[in-house]
């Protein structure tokens, strides 16, 4: 039994069967048992492999060789002497006294294996069953094991390296055949099959989009717009009011194709069955055709707001009244043009200056010719203006070279004031005869001094021209300093640059002429209200000094060609500039030096600007078109808030007279009233 | 500091090359590269500068984008083109050696054929993409499936566009997928809703197409080459989206009879089915909704009870039954104030189930002067089972045969006028076109009774208005309403049509017309006597003309007393400066301030002081006779003209504080609104004087 056993041990596969996961058998196989055993034991399992060396070689290292797997072999522990003695004392079976070359291990030899040393020290046979003389084994020799050598010298042969004739003659074979027509190559394609394939390929047999991912848009993918759908016009029984009238159609059929708005004719008809074809079919859509592959695209984002809604919001017009709206009155009286005009400080004239030569004063209210004087026969007014202060009544005149200080009879300036303005106009000749100075030039002779401060002719007098300046050039323009001691004159020639600009104390009677060289033509000047800092405005620029530590603070650029006048602000902080080249600049003097606003609404030039003096937050222009323009402008004295500039009205009615228009414009000093003078010889008053 | 850039080589330089460059760089020819520029969907750019992106000093026109050159690059027809380019060497080669056959044979064998299915898939990567861009090529398509075989249009293209088109046409009956439809002077419109994306198309009328010597069939071809591609693969995904194989069958005998539509078998995905009207109303129910269907109809029996059976009284209470499908369905919101905005709603027929049920219990019959295959096609996509037509209008319809059937229910007729059978129903005026219309066969030129005959308008405004109309106005022979664009929106501003003038016209306008009418009414009383003499209609001009006319001589006569009065103390040159604040140009208006109102009182003034002084002289005033309601009316029409002008200067005032650029802008803007405004002003005096034309015939009559 146990024989049988065994075999079924052998037999038995070496797998075991079990179900996968789907149900299957599934072979397992065990671990392949590899019987070493059966093979060579001649090599020992732990040899040494350091070959026919002595062991010697090795003394000096804690090893003695290395093993076929390449690992160091250790020395074997040596015992102490007494270790040994106790050995040599106690042998043990089987001791020989060696060592082992291969383990370095005391050799110890069997009996049986002494044996056969003994008897092989004794040339006896080793074991019994030796035989010393065993059949030869022929593996590779003897009878039909005779091997020819394989390997050859002879040199490749050259069939190696040609084309086989054999296989060519069969080949040659076959094209014969076919040229012969015994073998088809390939089936021909008949004009059926043809058709079949392009029937199989011209209807899609295939779901194209099976998978289909979205893909996100591209900026730089820009789809074709789609044609805009039908509108009314397009039916083909339109509402009548669509159709288009014989003007229209006549209009339609001349316009150059291109032009077209729309590129048909609404036309009417009664019923479906008079529809006739439409001609143009084709060709539009052959032209969408080259739109789609020809035409350039490019997105274009369409603002479909409301405009309103990119007005600015600008304050309520009721919100800006009072301002003047209507010419009240007209004054007439100057002959020729009319150049300059003043309130006086009350409120109740208006002073005028004109090419006549004379100076007239209107009742405000009634625009009646309340008192005139001539100052001269032939040289023209330039500037009037009213001494600052309520307490006195005096207006200058600049009237060719002369400055004139006037003060007004009768029922203008009641006795007490008429009283002190004549005070104040003579405190000054005391003063004015001690310090003149006598310049001499270089030939001697005494050079006449740029002023004279004197007593007018008799006939002045009587008129109320109590004080005469005379200046060697002719002032243009005049500004009084708010305390009513000081003032500017401005004399825009080119001759005398030094003397162009003067400062003049009227309770000294004397003159400075504070600028040497002036880059630039002096045009008009103005003193600052509270600060003392002088204002001059030049052909293009605008300096201001200060006054009290005589230097340039700054420098405006309002950039335009040739300043004509400027207005400052009562608060002090914005400057009005007018230009003849029709430009008005509002300047901020705390932003910089370029204009915070340019106004550009006149045709001509612009003559004059004047802010409102009494806080109403008005100014106007006079332009050479005949035309006053009236704009709200308010001033925060906040900082951070910029001034908001409101056009509010145009004032027309002065006529344009050899291309000029409105000379001068002037503010009532508290209402929102104002007055023009105009080269038409009039004087307009506005309400 | 880095190295300084040489100009060309980065930015807008190199985003974009001209024609020539790309062309020289693909290494094709122009033809090629159109023909690939329009299967890629590759088109020119705009640059935002021109001046930067050209390199030459000649101005080039058309810069395509790199990126899209570079794309064509790796595309595999630019193998196909070189094949071909080879080919014709090959084939001119041999031609050359006059050797015909071997050219023959190389053609035969060697033509590359052209596969466009990636690049359907490419240019459109999802389904809805495609249908997105399905407008032109629906109606390149339809162009062509009616353009007679030429010599640059091969009949194979046709037969093939033909076939598309038609499938997508079952498409449509089949999912009711069709929305509105419109009859132009260029063709017939049609729009479906197709997974949510509109799709629109023009379809021409059967006629020869006229092809000019200007349009080039080549570019055209390339374009229906690439179309036939795209609609193939739509209409596979459409048919098996709804379980149909694709391609139907086609019937060879019955298409050669002109069945059309009818020439297709639709075969549902596991049995077959044709299209015949009666199998086509059980097949694409499956049982569930069918089961559902039934429930719903159990359910709302009872109410149903109340109302007559549908389909067979009068089509205005089919009307209302159809108004009000279901309590889900939306209600109509209509303004009550005409100012008020007015919300967008849904149109009726927007769902399938409304479109499907418009026509569906009507028995159709077309008449043989009604274009066939539009009324078929439309009647079915709305739900219309049985639709039958006269034997020359190609196949007789599958399901009814000749006119006299009994179930019709209603005929399609465009004709002058059918008179009716029985001879007390007749008016009696019977024109002379319908003896030429029946000259064959029978009393072919009488009605049928017991059907409602109508004009094809009706089918196409019922369509549209989601609704049937009244068939009474769209009756043979009867002026039709007129059709409208289904796809105007109405807007603020602009003319509608639809309502009536009083609600849309402005104030002033408004009162231009009483003004007028006025004018006319006296005109009447004072020609009454010499009879009627206005051949037309007065226009708005003429009128207010007119009154200028009249305005200005009662200004005369207040004038010319203020100058007697004036003359004595003041100088002429108060006249002149008069002269100049007219003559001066306004460039900004400024406020008006009070004028007006001292205008009003200067004359007040005036005819107070021309009172006295005629006291003085002893005359009596001759007052003028006071026109309570004229003068009422002068005074409002005053009114409104200050208002405006003042709202005019508050604009002006307000656009001249605006910087330049953005002021241009405005301009440009309000510009649009004004030539928008001032087309619906014209549409409405237009109609106006329609009206009024129209009421004064009536009047004579």
């Amino acid at each position: 039994m146990v024989p049988l056993e065994d075999d079924d041990d052998e037999d038995r596969p070496n797998y075991t069967v079990t179900t996968d996961a789907n149900g299957n058998p599934r072979y397992v196989y065990g671990e392949i048992e590899p019987v070493y055993d059966s093979d060579d034991s001649d090599a020992p399992a732990n040899a040494n492999t350091i070959g026919n060396i002595p062991l010697s070689y090795y003394d000096a290292y804690p090893h003695i060789g290395y093993d076929i797997n390449g690992r160091r072999i250790a020395r074997p522990a040596k015992g102490e002497a007494l270790d040994s003695l106790l050995d040599s004392i106690d042998i043990p079976e089987g001791w020989t006294g060696l060592t082992d070359p291969a383990t370095g291990k005391p050799l110890q030899l069997s009996a049986e294996e002494l044996q056969v040393l003994k008897k092989l020290t004794q040339n006896d046979m080793p074991g019994d069953g030796y035989d010393p003389y065993p059949d030869m084994v022929e593996y590779f020799t003897g009878k039909g094991m005779e091997e020819v050598m394989p390997l050859s010298a002879a040199p490749e042969p050259k069939r190696r390296f040609v084309p086989s004739m054999h296989e060519h003659r069969r080949v040659m074979k076959m094209v014969k055949a076919i040229k012969e027509g015994r073998i088809q190559p390939y089936r021909p394609r008949t004009d059926e099959d043809r058709e079949r394939e392009e029937a199989e390929q011209e209807y899609a047999t295939y779901d194209v989009w099976a998978n289909e991912q979205p893909r996100p848009d591209h900026p730089m993918n820009v789809p074709a717009p789609k044609l805009p759908p039908p509108g009314y016009e397009e039916s083909y029984h339109p509402p009548p009011e669509y159709l288009p009238d014989k003007d229209e159609k006549e209009a339609w059929e001349e316009q150059d194709e291109e032009d077209r708005t729309r590129d048909f004719l609404p036309q009417d008809h009664s019923a479906l069955r008079k529809v006739p074809g439409y001609a143009q079919f084709v060709k539009e859509k052959f032209e969408r055709c080259l739109d789609l592959y020809l035409a350039p695209r490019v997105r274009r984002s369409k603002l479909n707001i409301d405009p309103e809604s990119l007005l600015p919001k600008l304050p309520d017009p009721s919100e800006l009244k009072p301002f003047p709206t209507t010419c009240s009155t007209i004054c007439r009286g100057h002959q020729g043009k009319v150049r300059t005009l003043a309130f006086d400080p009350t409120g109740r004239f208006i002073a005028s200056g004109g090419d006549d030569g004379t100076v007239r004063i209107w009742d405000f209210t009634t625009g009646r010719q309340a008192w005139s004087v001539k100052l001269s026969k032939d040289e023209p007014v330039n500037a009037v203006a009213w001494r600052p202060g309520n307490d006195t009544c005096i207006l200058t005149a600049c009237c060719g070279e002369n400055v004139h200080f006037i003060i007004p009879q009768g029922e203008l300036c009641p006795p007490d004031q008429e009283a002190r303005s004549r005070e104040i106009l003579d405190a000054g000749f005391g003063h004015a005869a001690a310090p003149t100075t006598a310049s001499k030039t270089a030939s001697g002779a005494t050079k006449p001094s740029a002023s004279t401060w004197s007593r007018p002719s008799s006939t002045l007098q009587s008129h109320g021209v109590l004080l005469t300046l005379t200046l060697r050039t002719t002032p243009k323009s005049l500004s009084w300093h708010r305390r009513g001691d000081y003032f500017a004159t401005v004399s825009p020639s080119t001759t005398s640059i030094s003397t162009a600009v003067a400062i003049h104390t009227l309770s000294k009677h004397a003159t400075q002429h504070p600028f040497r060289r002036l880059k630039g033509l002096a045009q008009t000047a103005c003193f600052h209200p509270t600060r003392p800092l002088f204002f001059l405005a030049t052909r293009q620029r605008i300096r201001i000094y200060d006054l009290q530590q005589q230097k340039l603070e700054k420098e405006l650029q309002p950039g335009a060609r040739w300043i004509s006048g400027i207005s400052l602000h009562p608060l002090g902080s914005n400057l009005l500039v007018s230009s003849y080249d029709k430009r008005l600049l509002w300047h901020d003097l705390d932003l910089g030096l370029t204009p915070y606003k340019t106004l550009r609404y006149h045709s001509k030039a612009i003559r004059d600007v004047a802010f409102h003096p009494g806080g109403l937050p008005l100014f106007a222009d006079a332009s050479d078109d005949g035309s006053l323009q009236v704009f709200h402008g308010k001033v925060v004295s906040d900082e951070f808030e910029n001034a908001t500039v409101v056009p509010l009205k145009v004032l027309r009615g002065h006529r344009v007279v050899r291309e000029l228009g409105v000379l001068s414009v002037g503010w009532h000093p508290r209402e929102a009233w104002c007055a023009s003078a105009g080269a038409d010889g009039t004087v307009r008053i506005w309400m | 500091m880095g190295r300084i850039k040489k100009k060309g080589t980065s930015g807008n330089a190199k985003n974009y090359i001209t024609r020539s460059q790309a062309v020289r760089k693909l290494q094709i020819s122009l033809p090629d590269f159109r023909r690939l520029c329009i299967f890629k969907g590759i088109y020119p750019r705009e640059p935002r500068s021109k001046k930067r992106v050209s390199k030459s000093a000649t101005p080039s026109t058309t810069f395509y984008y790199t990126k899209d050159i570079q794309y064509l690059l790796h595309e595999p027809l630019l193998n196909k083109f070189r094949d071909q380019k080879a080919l014709a060497k090959k084939i001119s080669k041999a031609l050359g050696r006059n050797e015909v056959s071997d050219a023959a044979r190389l053609e035969k064998n060697l033509t590359p054929r052209l596969r466009l299915d990636h690049i359907i898939k490419e240019r459109y990567p999802t389904f809805v993409d495609a249908l997105r861009d399905l407008d032109d090529a629906l109606s390149m398509l339809f162009l062509f499936a009616n353009l007679p075989s030429t010599a640059e249009v091969p009949p194979r293209i046709i037969a093939k566009c033909q076939r598309l088109t038609l499938e997508f046409e079952h498409y449509l009956i089949r999912t009711h997928s069709l929305r509105k439809s419109f009859l132009s002077i260029k063709g017939i419109y049609y729009q479906a809703t197709i997974r949510g994306q509109d799709i629109l198309w023009l379809v021409p009328y059967r006629f020869v197409q006229r092809t000019g010597g200007d349009v080039d069939f080549r570019i055209m071809a390339t374009f229906v080459d690439f179309y036939t591609t795209l609609l193939s693969f739509i209409n596979f995904r459409l048919y098996t989206g709804i379980g149909l194989v694709y391609p139907p069958r086609l019937d060879a005998k019955s298409e050669e009879q002109g069945a059309e539509l009818g020439a297709f078998q639709l075969e549902s995905q596991g049995q077959s089915e044709a299209s015949t009207a009666e199998e086509m109303v059980e097949s694409g129910v499956n049982a569930k909704a069918q089961a559902e269907a039934d429930r719903l109809l159990a359910v709302s029996e009872p109410e149903d009870t109340t109302l007559p059976p549908p389909g067979i009284d009068e089509p205005t209470d089919e009307q209302t039954t159809e108004g009000e499908p279901s309590s889900t369905a939306l209600d109509t919101f209509a303004p009550i104030d005409p100012h008020a905005d007015a919300l967008l709603q849904p149109s009726l027929t927007a769902d399938a189930q409304t479109a499907g049920q418009l026509f569906e219990a009507f028995t159709f019959f077309l008449s043989r002067e009604t274009p066939r295959h539009p009324l078929e096609f439309i009647l079915k996509a709305f739900g219309c089972k049985r639709v039958g037509w006269d034997t020359s209008l190609g196949e007789p319809g599958a399901y009814c045969g000749s006119e006299d059937d009994k179930c019709i229910t209603h005929q399609i007729v465009d004709r002058p006028d059918i008179p009716l059978p029985s001879p007390p129903l007749t008016d009696g005026e019977a024109d002379a076109d319908d003896e030429d219309d029946g000259v064959f066969v029978r009393r072919h030129n009488e009605r049928v009774p017991g059907r409602i005959y109508v004009q094809p308008q009706w089918v196409w405004d019922s369509v549209n208005a989601g609704q049937l109309q009244r068939p009474d106005l769209y009756a043979p022979g009867a002026t039709l309403p007129p059709h409208l664009s289904p796809w105007v929106k109405p807007r603020k501003g602009e003319y509608d049509p639809t309502l009536s003038l009083a609600e849309q016209e402005t104030v002033a306008e408004a009162e231009d017309e009483d003004v007028e009418d006025e004018l006319e009414a006296d005109q009447a009383l004072n020609g009454a006597s010499e009879g009627e003499e206005v051949e037309g209609v007065r226009g708005d001009k003429e009128a207010r003309q007119l009154e200028n006319e009249l305005d200005e001589g009662d200004d005369l006569e207040g004038e010319n007393g203020m100058d007697v009065e004036l003359a004595a103390s003041e100088d002429e040159d108060d006249a002149a400066d008069k002269a100049e604040v007219d003559a001066v140009g306004e460039d900004w208006g400024g406020f008006s301030g009070d004028e007006d109102e001292v205008d009003a009182l200067t004359r007040h003034n005036q005819s107070h002081q021309a009172e006295l002084e005629a006291e003085a002289l002893g005359r009596t005033v001759q007052s003028t006779p006071a026109d309570p309601k004229k003068a009422a009316r002068e005074a409002a029409q005053a009114r409104r003209a200050r208002a405006e002008k003042e709202a005019q200067e508050d604009v002006e005032r307000r656009k001249m504080m605006m910087p330049r650029r953005k002021r241009k802008m405005y301009e440009k803007m309000v510009h649009s609104n004004a030539r928008k405004d001032e087309e619906a002003e014209k549409l409405r005096g237009k109609r106006r004087k329609i009206e009024k034309a129209a009421v004064k015939r009536h009047g004579m009559a």
